[in-house]
């Protein structure tokens, strides 16, 4: 056969791997060139004001989606954080392994208390199913169905006002849905947890049009001003038309990936089915009741409890949280804000070890100690027992340390 | 026209005798018995099991309906018995007959190399249909014979009643088969570069090991949905209400691409190479 023929024929296999790739790695690209988005322009001041006026009505349009969560916040291989996980879809539902990797929630959304979120397993599943007052928590690989009564909270006490105000029973209580609980956040409570955020010490702007689950989406950019903070910003990207959160994404300084990102992959404004809403625990399953509490920041005890747990020093991007070791292990990422002891499933002492066999000896005229730095978040164990943490250069970790309370 | 008839003709005889050929071989015989009998080990597992806590997992809720076997068959086979099998099958289906020096004769039919490629691809999927639905109907019987039946608990916690459930067993077959026909490509592509067919299975199975254990370690977390065995586990979405035909059709495209490639792959190096043995 002549060596011409030969080439060609080689070229089909070529051609062949670069019409996958093409398909695989422009797809994105795809989508947003062809809806090219163009949004009417509207300042950071419109924009914020939209969105609190919309929040404020506290109804968000039906739905059904698919949201991903991504974090490569740089943490070390720690036990009990390696998520393995399938494809695009994790496999162990527990929270912990959210921490790393890429994670699916499915989310079906009829009112406030008519909703069904969904995080797939591999061969199982985990539900939060709401309907009416009736809450059900479903755990397939326990076979447990768990029957939560919400506590008739006043709703409509906080409409006006500021534009983060919890609105009814959506997004989730962090208490309501341990399985779901912090560290995953959905779009709407990531966007109210950084606007809450943003004041004087943070450059909010406007940045420009992006398609996000193929809509077109305004960004919002939260640039914080210290020098001391890790975080380069946080994009908020609101839907152009219902001024919906669509995706938030952390940047850290000197990274051109997010470290964390927790967006809608698939969004359809379109009334879910009901039979997503109605849950009838399967015969043989595991019944059990739960109580629902309270949202943490509606708990007057929480903030006692934090109080006697630890203490914050400075403020907004600058938050470093002081605690002492080990009564409260599980304290350890204050940017989280967990309830932690370990409810949801992390040992927290093995956690605790690992932390220390990959922090480095540090020492300085505050003394000494190990520090673990990632790209969001530095952490120092110091040697007489106190655990610092915060999104900030060790630097601040070290003034804050120097002072001793 | 009546030479294109001929040949298609010549094309169907010459598939019917491969689907012979592979159906009679002892060797093919013996892996689809261990196909169907690892279904009924399990069964009879957890039949024995069954006096503790089975738990709630897939393989506990086996004990309480006969029907759950069947997904939980192919929970524990598509990882590595099913793949094995079919690496046997596609690897030696070009580098055997090569080694047996029977390669030659079959190129000299008309029916020429990218045909007689076709007809060893098709093969290779009628054997994977033939395997996935072999581990159904062997954990379907096995589980009406040992355990009760009745409406089938999906994932979501959704009671569904039994006709529908042997109809997702029916959409877990094709998916799973689907999953395979693309490691069937692979291993074809393996088994047009060598004359060993040993090495040909070798190989494919390594690859399937390999990529096992990528999608193991965290830290490499990234090429998880460029491997194919990452897809072979999304047939639990049709156990799911609704059904998550979005992360099974993204699998499909996955399996689609990987016999595009390796495909295209084996095509190429089986019409250039040079054909002694």
């Amino acid at each position: 056969m002549a060596k011409r023929t030969r080439a060609v024929r080689w070229g089909v296999p070529v051609a062949a791997v670069a019409v996958v790739a093409a398909a695989v790695g422009t797809g994105p690209v795809i989508a947003a060139v062809r809806s090219d988005p163009s949004l009417p322009d509207r300042t950071a001041e419109q924009l914020l004001a939209d969105v609190a006026r919309t929040w404020q009505n506290g109804r968000m349009p039906q739905m059904s989606g698919t949201i991903v969560e991504t974090a490569s916040l740089g943490l070390p291989a720690l036990p009990g954080l390696s998520g393995l996980s399938g494809p695009g879809g994790p496999s162990g539902a527990s929270p912990a392994s959210l921490l790393s990797g890429s994670h699916q929630l499915k989310i079906w959304y009829a009112g406030e208390d008519r909703f069904r979120l969904m995080l797939p397993g591999e061969m199982s599943e985990t539900d939060l199913v709401a309907d009416g007052g009736t809450v059900w928590l479903w755990d397939s690989a326990a076979n447990k169905a768990t029957r939560l009564t919400v506590p008739a909270a006043p709703e409509g006490g906080h409409g006006g006002g500021h534009g983060g105000g919890h609105g009814g029973a959506f997004p989730m209580r962090p208490g309501a849905a341990s399985p779901f609980a912090s560290p995953f956040a959905t779009p709407e409570q990531a966007a109210r947890q950084a606007l809450q955020a943003a004041g004087t010490d943070t450059a909010i702007s406007v940045g420009d049009v992006v398609t996000v689950a193929g809509r077109a989406a305004y960004q919002i950019v939260l640039t914080p001003k210290s020098a001391d903070s890790l975080i380069k910003d946080v994009r908020v990207a609101l839907d152009g038309e219902k001024l919906m959160p669509l995706r938030v994404q952390v940047y850290a300084k000197g990274a051109a990936e997010p470290v964390f990102e927790v967006g809608f992959e698939s969004l359809s404004f379109t009334a879910p089915a009901p039979e997503n809403f109605s849950f009838t625990p399967p015969p043989g399953a595991k019944v059990e009741q739960g109580t629902a509490t309270p949202p943490q920041d509606h708990r007057p005890e929480a903030l006692a409890e934090a109080h006697d747990r630890g203490r914050v020093v400075g403020s907004g991007w600058d938050s470093v949280l002081v605690t002492s070791l080990p009564d409260v292990p599980a304290q350890d990422v204050p940017a989280q804000q967990q309830d932690g002891k370990g409810r949801d499933g992390m040992d927290v002492t093995a956690l605790l070890d690992g932390l220390k066999g990959a922090a480095t000896p540090v020492s300085g005229e505050w003394g000494s100690g190990r520090l673990l730095r990632t790209k969001v978040v530095s952490i120092l164990v110091t040697d007489d027992g106190r655990l610092l943490a915060g999104a900030v250069a060790p630097e601040a970790l070290y003034r804050a340390a120097g002072v001793k309370g | 026209m009546s030479v294109r008839e001929n040949g298609r003709r010549h094309l169907t005889r010459l598939l019917a005798s491969e689907i012979g050929l592979t159906f009679r071989r002892p060797r093919n015989l013996a892996m689809l018995g261990v196909l169907a009998v690892v279904p009924v080990l399990v069964g009879v597992a957890v039949r024995v099991a069954s006096g503790g806590d089975v738990g709630g997992s897939i393989i506990g809720q086996i004990a309480g309906n006969g029907l759950m076997l069947t997904f939980a068959a192919f929970a524990v086979m598509t990882p590595i018995v099913l793949p094995l099998t079919v690496a046997v099958v596609a690897g030696d289906a070009i580098a055997g007959e090569a080694s047996q020096g029977t390669l030659r004769y079959l190129l000299v039919a008309p029916a020429g190399r990218t045909r007689l490629l076709l007809v060893k691809y098709a093969n290779v999927v009628v054997f994977c249909l033939a395997a996935c639905a072999l581990v159904a109907l062997s954990a379907l019987v096995a589980g009406l014979v040992l355990f009760p039946a009745g409406p089938v608990t999906l994932l979501s916690g959704t009671t569904i009643p039994a006709a529908d459930a042997l109809l997702r067993a029916g959409v877990v077959v094709l998916y799973a088969a689907a999953g395979m026909a693309a490691l069937g490509a692979v291993a074809l592509a393996v088994s047009t570069l060598t004359e060993a067919p040993i090495g040909a299975v070798a190989t494919s199975v390594v690859l399937v090991v390999v990529s096992q254990v990528l999608s193991a370690i965290p830290q490499v977390a990234a090429v998880r949905p460029v491997l194919l065995t990452s897809w072979w586990g999304a047939f639990d979405g049709a156990l799911r209400a609704p059904v998550a035909f979005d992360q099974m059709g993204q699998g499909l495209l996955a399996f689609a691409a990987y016999v595009l490639v390796f495909g295209s792959l084996a095509w190429s190096r089986f019409t250039s190479k040079d054909i002694t043995a």
